[in-house]
């Protein structure tokens, strides 16, 4: 009697989080599985099309030029994020005057909104009046205008506006796992004669090992589906450089008259982009996963 | 840092094993400078630059401005409707986290303190919606749903959604109750108390620390959300916020002569979250840092 009283009364106090969590998140995924079999434009009859628009997306060149960007768009972030965020974790790891300052405001750009941002660095980063050409210019650094949103740098630009708003975040990350190693190991091996670098390659990063895979993870996951602040800031422009694949499906939902890239809304074939979009996500980190294990095995 | 103990080691003279690491220690200090001033130089010329005219901006290489246009924010306000920007990211945060932490709350204390069949499934549900991600499909279905319950001329369609994402602070909320003692539950069920009592007289004042945190990550994560509104709003420009107006300046026809405006609209969409960070940046950092643990 009481255990059914304690059922009735948690399913209750459920119901709002099951009720939502299956219609906002379940639902539509559902959809989308349901519809990536039909040809669905939003409008008019769905009629089913069997595996034509994973047919369609094999051949689809603009969408696989996307899926090497994002590789690109990742790769670049987090060859350069990760080393930088873990350098300022060891020095930050350190006890000294405005330590904690330090970590406040690099862990700053975390907790501003991506979209704000983007709009903020167009200003600065576009060629015509984009502010950061000018005061290059000033301070004669460079001879001439750099087109940064341009064909040749929007990449790089974006990458680097990416690697701005992550720094913070990962380093905090590495900060958590790094107060996990016991500081009496540091000291033995300083009595033993080990260096700075010999400390850091040889019982930092084994010991931060575990966090280490982790973050990486993490890092890949976030860097392969992020395309809010690529969408504010290039729509995918210019000429597509820096379109990504969630950006591309993005576009194949709500399109936008103004990018590079235009497209009549297809609901089916949208969905089937979104799913083997999720399933390139998926592979990714599963090999990651695995190769990390297999070097776990190595040491 | 690097060096100091090999100089130590090699036993070379005391100057020159100081010289190194003096050296050391100002390489290091001029890398965090260099960091420091690279992460808050655009937020800097943001500021600066939302109190120029949009003529000293185009003619640049000033971050000063000669004279301090106050008149930009009036005129944002009025004129770029920014206080309707402003007050729509303020009902959907405000909305969205009230909803998430009762939601929340309410599924981490019969999931932590009761029993009952189907709760490992439930459990899974929540920690599947954090991992599965199919980008801008889920829009469309949750906007038809919208258009179909008529909440797709209202925020708080938009809200629904956000609360929907719940999860998150679920699994925060789950682990802080997991380390609160139940003396406290059963001395008020031996007296009387029923479980909704319970959740209400006891668990909440309890879990109050906990939901702080929730509360204040939830409130940025709405107040900083781009796609939804931006899917929600565009047939309704009355309904957008302030990431959402933000950006349509910077597509707009007249971005160019604008640029006063976007930096001025900018400092209100950051402001309001750098002060909330001035005070409380531990409780922000504790939630990344916490999420790696649990």
């Amino acid at each position: 009697m009481l255990r059914l009283r304690q059922t009735g009364f948690s399913y209750l106090f459920l119901f709002p989080s099951f009720l939502l969590t299956a219609v906002l998140g379940l639902y539509p995924i559902g959809w989308a599985i349901w519809y990536m079999f039909f040809d669905y434009k939003g409008y008019g009859e769905a009629s089913f099309v069997g595996l034509a628009n994973f047919e369609r997306l094999a051949r689809d060149a603009q969408y696989w030029d996307s899926v090497v960007n994002t590789f690109v768009y990742a790769g670049g972030k987090l060859a350069i994020t990760i080393p930088l965020s873990l350098a300022l974790a060891v020095i930050l790891n350190r006890a000294f005057r405005g330590r904690s300052l330090l970590r406040a405001v690099i862990f700053l750009p975390t907790i501003i909104s991506s979209a704000v941002m983007a709009v903020v660095f167009y200003m600065l980063f576009n060629s015509y009046n984009g502010l950061l050409n000018q005061y290059l210019l000033k301070l004669n650094l460079i001879p001439e205008r750099i087109d940064w949103l341009g064909p040749d740098h929007a990449m790089l630009t974006t990458i680097l506006i990416a690697v701005w708003g992550a720094v913070g975040n990962y380093m905090l990350l590495f900060l958590a796992g790094l107060q996990n190693i016991p500081q009496d190991v540091y000291e033995s091996a300083s009595i033993d004669g080990a260096n700075g670098r010999q400390q850091f390659w040889h019982l930092t990063v084994p010991m931060l090992g575990p966090v280490l895979q982790i973050v990486i993870m993490l890092a890949i996951i976030n860097s392969l589906k992020g395309y809010e602040s690529i969408m504010v800031l290039t729509d995918g422009g210019p000429i597509g450089k820096t379109e990504v694949m969630f950006l591309y499906v993005y576009k194949l939902f709500f399109p936008t008259p103004s990018a590079s890239f235009t497209a009549d809304q297809q609901f089916g074939y949208g969905s089937a982009v979104g799913f083997a979009t999720a399933v390139i996500v998926g592979i990714v980190t599963l090999l990651y996963h695995l190769l990390s294990r297999r070097l776990n095995k190595l040491q | 840092m690097t060096n100091s103990s090999a100089y130590a080691q090699s036993g070379q003279p005391f100057r020159l094993r100081l010289a190194g690491r003096w050296g050391g220690r100002l390489l290091i200090g001029l890398f965090l400078l260099v960091i420091a001033g690279l992460i808050l130089f655009p937020l800097v010329v943001t500021g600066f630059g939302s109190l120029m005219t949009n003529a000293e901006i185009t003619a640049g290489g000033k971050l000063i401005p000669a004279k301090w246009q106050f008149i930009n924010y009036k005129e944002a306000w009025v004129q770029a409707n920014f206080s309707r920007f402003l007050w729509n990211s303020l009902f959907l945060s405000a909305a969205s986290t009230v909803g998430t932490l009762i939601v929340a709350s309410m599924a981490a204390y019969v999931v932590e303190r009761m029993t009952f069949p189907g709760k490992a499934l439930f459990v899974g549900l929540q920690a599947s919606t954090m991992f599965i991600s199919i980008g801008a499909v889920v829009l469309r279905p949750q906007f038809q749903l919208m258009v179909k319950l008529h909440l797709h001329t209202t925020l708080w369609g938009v809200v629904l959604i956000l609360i929907s994402a719940h999860a998150y602070i679920f699994f925060i909320l789950l682990s802080f109750l997991k380390g609160l003692s139940r003396e406290l539950d059963e001395a008020a069920r031996i007296d009387g108390c029923s479980n909704a009592g319970i959740y209400w007289r006891i668990i909440l004042p309890l879990l109050r620390p906990a939901l702080g945190v929730g509360a204040l990550f939830t409130f940025c994560g709405a107040w900083n959300e781009y796609l939804r509104p931006l899917v929600f709003t565009l047939n309704n420009p009355e309904l957008q916020t302030l990431t959402v107006g933000l950006s349509y300046l910077r597509y707009g026809p007249t971005a160019a002569v604008q640029t006063h405006y976007m930096f001025a609209g900018a400092c209100l969409s950051i402001l309001p979250l750098l002060l909330a960070y001035a005070v409380a940046n531990r409780s922000f950092m504790q939630m990344t840092a916490g999420s790696l643990k649990g």
